[in-house]
């Protein structure tokens, strides 16, 4: 019995020197970056109503530890109330209806020269002819390692 | 000199003990237990004790010490049968009755050897689990069973879903065998499991480490081969009923299987069903980024399911040949839970809080049939082993259609269709040159052919062609020492088909104009793989250690997502790129096993270091297609190694302690993501076991308690977009014990797992992503009856 416990020990010794042997010190990037609408210019926020044929600036701040690599505006309609916003405040949604022309809006942009922090500002002016409603605004940000991280609004466009 | 003393000294010693004892005479019987007729020339061996059988079973052990002494008699043809005996003078006659072994081919395979002793000259590192193993360890789904075994693990999918993983890789790095034949699925996705029904098996055998040369692409982390199960008894008819009933989902399970056999045909069969509801959670809100989902009365909502298999099998048994034909279907309908659908965060009108068993959108629905020959054809040296194998896979994947990016609102609920028929073929020559030599040379073909439908995208239809050729050769240079070495070589091509959107997207060309497209996804493209894989293996016994070797380099060849796909995954909220210049994936494994194990206790490591050249990883580039992140396929170099330790030693005979630890360490060497690990890294693991026999008490015979504590570490090595992990610790208990039931033997099973009802995240688990935690507190009771 004695001799089985002192395997046993010396067996379960062996591991962490194993398992601790090989670690590099190479100074990985493990943090996402940040995104936020909730300071004084961040747009639009919950709820926000925008009208047609008027410019907007779409505004969020982002920030990452390393270098920031690229972020995208996402503007589609949710008039079959598919999803809802990260806000925190429910926005009431107007009826559910089909879809005829929705406005759709998907485009991204780089952010260059190796930045920790940086405002996205995109301008858009809303076209005249398409369905008013709900819709859905998601801003993301990826860092030059990979990592992404995300928000997203409920507001409505209105004649 | 001075062992030279000490053993001089050891057996003076020893000596003077046994000339101090009295000895006794033991007469007893070796009769068969079928035919109670007495077996002739059966062997028993006991410490320093050996003894014949005689012509009418009969033998005598002489010179017999006082005390407690185990003999083992074995036979040829004849399961090998222990008994303990106490020695005081007035002992009686003993008569050992010994079963027939279940087929007659395998005594010709085995050589009279056990089970034991040939996986200790198999240089591979291997873990059987037995009937009894899932018996008493019985999960919700296969490998949720299984991954008590050390560096085993499973991937989850929910409460009634999961997929091997072993030592940290799944997917299609793991080859799955059922009768011989690989099990072809849609192994590559990440929402469903493994299609096989877990009930009726006997053993599974569990390879750890690289396995290409007996199985081909895929075996690179190892391979859970599902052994046939033995030919029934001559004229012998029995069967057996499970029930199972579940606290935490609500399941309900029943399985039952028969088998029979008269002189040299026999059948079997099983049909099983099991219903569950939504699994609970011990939390009453899930916070996923910045979402927060209340959970009704802590129901995962929409994670119901079902499942219902039959099998039906016939086989012919004779002097030199044994075949027999298997045909399984496997149906299952499992529900997803309903505020996301992989990362993507739904709302739907859909009542789901109504009831807890219905199955509402996403769901999955999905059936595998199957139809499999194994003859084994033994003549003079040689033993012949054909395996012919036809599988259709049909899986449907549904949910509410909504519209994405300038895809419109889709008509219907079907997302995708995956159907895949799979035609194998293996042939293998085992030739027995000398008693210890053998050689084993074969073939392997397989084809498949993969359709899809649905309105959403993932990976494209092809067909695919694989065949290999391997031989090799087991030596054994002296009866404690073998060496195994082979030689594989695989061609294979792939021919993916093109797909297009069903819908157009807008472009806007370099002009500044806009224009309409339906957008290619993928392409019409054949790729040819060759690749040579090999193993040697050295095991060697000394008394009661063992100690292996084994090296070997292994391959996958790449899949048709992998190669071909260019679409949008919103599921994963993603845009996946395929890349047509992969090659096949190429590791070499190092894998050593030490084990002794002597009569009160057992210890083992199995340590592994692991090399790829080229990983199929899928990178998180940091850039957008429209306005999703693209992954990439690309390759990199990865370093791996790990392994397991393993120790338990009896207690005053009826308590049993097991530990075991796993630990797994990844690192890509190369590549984007140079210095991080791979996906789904399994984190360092304890799990403790201690089980108590107890006497036999009112009625129940052999009652045992189990207690299972896991401790997990945290898992802090991550790729994006994973999380970090949290460590923890679980407690589960069991009550097992049979008894007799009208006049059947019956087994009653309690089961409490997470006692305690721990809230603990798995970080190999497919809902991790989303920030569920795993399945609360369950009972669960289970009855078998055999008869």
């Amino acid at each position: 019995m004695k001799t089985a416990l002192k395997y046993i020990y010396s067996l379960f010794l062996l591991l962490p020197i194993v398992s601790c042997s090989s670690d590099d010190s190479m100074d990985k990037d493990e943090e996402k970056p940040t995104i936020t609408i909730n300071y004084a210019g961040g747009f639009p926020q919950a709820c926000t109503q925008l009208q047609k044929g008027e410019t907007y600036n779409f505004k969020a701040k982002v920030t990452d530890n390393k270098e920031l690599a690229s972020y995208s505006l996402d503007i589609h309609h949710n008039f079959d109330h598919h999803t809802h916003d990260d806000q925190g405040t429910p926005c009431t949604l107007g009826p559910i209806k089909q879809a005829i022309k929705p406005l759709i809006f998907m485009q991204n942009y780089s952010i260059e020269g190796g930045k920790t922090s940086y405002e996205i500002n995109v301008s858009l002016a809303i076209p005249n002819d398409i369905d008013t409603g709900d819709y859905h605004c998601q801003f993301s940000v990826i860092d030059q390692t990979g990592w992404q991280s995300r928000t997203s609004i409920d507001i409505k466009i209105i004649e | 000199m001075f062992h030279k003393l000490l053993w001089a000294g050891l057996s003076f010693s020893l000596c003077s003990l046994s000339f101090a004892q009295k000895t006794f005479t033991i007469k007893g019987t070796v009769i068969n237990a079928q035919t109670q007729s007495p077996i002739v020339g059966a062997t028993i061996i006991g410490e320093g004790l050996f003894a014949v059988s005689s012509n009418d079973g009969a033998f005598t052990l002489k010179n017999v010490s006082e005390g407690f002494h185990t003999f083992k008699v074995t036979h040829l043809g004849y399961t090998p049968e222990f008994f303990d005996l106490e020695v005081n003078g007035n002992s009686e006659k003993v008569i050992v009755a010994l079963k027939e072994s279940n087929t007659v081919l395998e005594e010709v395979e085995l050589l009279g050897k056990t089970k034991e002793k040939l996986a200790k000259e198999q240089p591979l590192v291997t873990v059987e689990a037995s009937k009894e193993f899932m018996e008493a360890n019985r999960e919700n789904s296969l490998m949720q069973t299984l991954s008590k075994i050390p560096g085993v693990s499973a991937i989850n999918i929910g409460s009634g879903q999961s997929k091997p993983v072993i030592r940290g890789l799944g997917f299609n790095r793991v080859a799955v065998v059922q009768n011989g034949i690989k099990h072809e699925a849609q192994q590559w996705g990440s929402d469903h499991g493994l299609e096989i029904d877990q009930y009726g098996i006997e053993t599974i055998q569990i390879i750890k480490g690289s396995a290409s040369l007996l199985y081909g692409s895929d075996a690179i982390a190892g391979v859970v081969n599902i052994k046939p199960s033995a030919a029934p008894l001559e004229n012998s008819f029995s069967g057996e009923v499970n029930l199972l009933g579940e606290t935490n989902n609500n399941l309900f399970g029943v399985s039952t299987g028969i088998q029979a056999r008269k002189e040299e045909w026999f059948y079997r069969g099983r049909l099983t069903f099991r219903d569950y509801g939504d699994y609970k959670v011990p939390t009453d809100k899930i916070n996923y980024e910045n979402y927060i989902f209340e959970l009704h009365e802590n129901h995962l909502r929409n994670t119901a399911g079902m499942e219902a298999n039959a099998s039906f099998s016939v086989g012919y048994i004779a002097d030199n040949i044994k075949s027999e034909t298997f045909f399984s279907n496997v149906y299952a309908k499992n529900g997803f839970f309903a505020n996301a659908h992989g990362l993507e965060v739904r709302t739907s009108r859909i009542d789901y809080d109504s009831s807890t068993r219905d199955v509402d959108l996403p769901y999955h629905k999905v059936n595998h049939f199957k139809i499999t020959n194994n003859t084994i054809i033994t003549a003079n040296r040689r033993t012949w082993y054909v395996e012919t194998g036809f599988q259709n896979n049909h899986r449907e994947e549904h949910s509410e259609p909504v519209p994405h990016g300038y895809m419109p609102k889709p008509n219907d609920s079907k997302e995708r269709e995956f159907h895949k028929n799979t035609f194998s073929l293996n042939i293998r020559d085992a030739f027995q040159m000398n008693k210890e030599h053998i050689i084993q040379s074969g073939v392997n073909l397989e084809f498949q052919q993969n359709t899809i439908d649905g309105w959403g995208f993932l990976i494209p239809e092809f067909n695919r062609f694989t065949a290999g050729a391997f031989a090799y050769n087991q030596f054994e240079i002296n009866p404690n020492l073998h060496v195994q070495a082979g030689l594989r070589y695989d061609f294979g091509f792939i021919d993916t088909k093109a797909y297009f959107d069903w819908y157009p997207s807008i472009r806007i060309n370099e002009d500044g104009s806009m224009s309409s497209i339906y957008l290619q996804r993928a392409q019409d493209k054949r790729l040819d793989f060759g690749n040579v894989s090999a193993s040697v293996g050295l095991s060697y016994i000394q008394n009661n250690t063992t100690y292996k070797i084994n090296i070997g380099k292994s391959f996958r060849m790449p899949l048709a997502n992998e190669l071909a796909s260019d679409g949008v995954n919103y599921h994963m909220y993603r845009y996946e790129r395929g890349n047509l210049d992969l090659d096949a994936e190429e590791t070499y494994q190092l894998d050593i096993d030490i084990d002794h194990t002597v009569k009160q206790f057992s210890v083992g490591i199995s340590p592994f270091v692991n090399l790829f050249d080229n990983f199929i990883y899928l990178n998180p580039t940091p850039n957008y297609f429209e306005t999703l992140q693209i992954y990439e396929y690309t390759q990199s170099k990865v370093f791996r190694m790990g392994g397991e330790v393993r120790a338990s030693t009896t207690v005053f005979h009826d308590l049993q302690l097991d530990a075991s630890v796993e630990y797994v360490y990844s690192r890509q060497t190369s590549g984007a993501k140079k210095g991080f690990t791979l996906p789904f890294s399994p984190p360092l693991s304890t799990l403790f076991s201690a089980s108590y026999q107890f006497k036999k008490f009112l009625f129940f015979e052999k009652p045992q308690l189990i207690v299972d504590y896991r401790i997990t570490a945290a898992q802090d090595e991550i790729v994006p977009p994973e999380e970090k992990t949290a460590g923890f610790q679980v407690l589960n208990l069991s009550v097992m014990s049979h008894f007799n039931m009208m006049k059947s033997n019956a087994q009653l099973r309690l089961k409490l797992n997470n006692v305690l009802d721990t809230k603990y995240f798995n970080h190999t688990s497919f809902y991790r992503l989303i920030d569920v935690p795993e399945a609360g507190r369950n009972i669960s009771l289970s009855l078998t009856i055999s008869f």
